[in-house]
């Protein structure tokens, strides 16, 4: 799967837990950005990237994380 | 009261024949109606005055759907997974009218655990004495570390 595919699927994925079709997500998106990103919306995106994608991150993997293009890396990188 | 921690819990994504539910019964008196009537200041005549209600087509006044959901705080909080419970969200509808004496049966299975947020999702529903379904919820909840 390319970075781009990944992406795509990703920004499905935010649209949905944050119920936003205008939602376009990029590498530099934080949690300031979408104004409903809070601490359950954050629990809810980790648990539906996790079942979109078939993976299993570990919470320090997901704290360190600082914006969305590190979450796809990080999902890439589990996807290899 | 159940102690359920995260790593007790089985979801029926894991395991579809012994998978962690978990149940109990309730009647709908008209002191809960008032109790919750005093809290929320709803003071809608379906569900405060019988002769309205009736006018309305129904049998008598409707029990409030939020004090039927409030079930699921119970439901949680109490029994799945019960003591360490922390309640992050309950979607609720209401799917057929509930009436005073009402015996309502409060009933929740673990559908998914995620493991990475510690939180579980709960497929919860509510049956009548009837086994009317009366409501389903879809709740959200996570354990306290020890």
């Amino acid at each position: 799967m390319t970075r781009k595919e990944v992406f795509e699927r990703m920004n499905e994925v935010f649209r949905d837990v944050f119920d936003d079709e205008d939602i376009e997500v990029n590498d530099e998106t934080t949690a300031d950005d979408i104004e409903d990103w809070d601490s359950l919306e954050h629990i809810n995106l980790v648990n539906a990237m996790e079942e979109e994608f078939g993976v299993k991150f570990t919470m320090g993997e997901i704290v360190a994380l600082k914006n969305v293009g590190e979450m796809a890396d990080l999902i890439i990188s589990k996807l290899q | 009261m159940n102690e359920y921690r995260f790593e007790d819990i089985v979801s029926r994504e894991e395991d579809k024949a012994n998978y962690t539910r978990a149940e109990f019964t309730v009647t709908v008196t008209a002191e809960m109606m008032r109790s919750f009537l005093d809290i929320t200041g709803d003071v809608n005549p379906l569900h405060n005055d019988d002769e309205f209600a009736k006018s309305k087509g129904f049998s008598g006044r409707v029990v409030y759907g939020m004090l039927t959901s409030s079930f699921y705080s119970t439901l949680a909080g109490v029994y799945l997974p019960g003591k360490y419970c922390i309640l992050h969200s309950v979607e609720t509808a209401f799917r057929f009218p509930v009436f005073i004496g009402d015996t309502l049966t409060v009933s929740g299975f673990v559908k998914t655990k995620h493991d990475t947020t510690k939180t579980m999702e709960i497929s919860a529903q509510i049956l009548n004495q009837d086994g009317k379904k009366v409501g389903k919820g879809k709740i959200l909840a996570g354990c306290m570390d020890e």
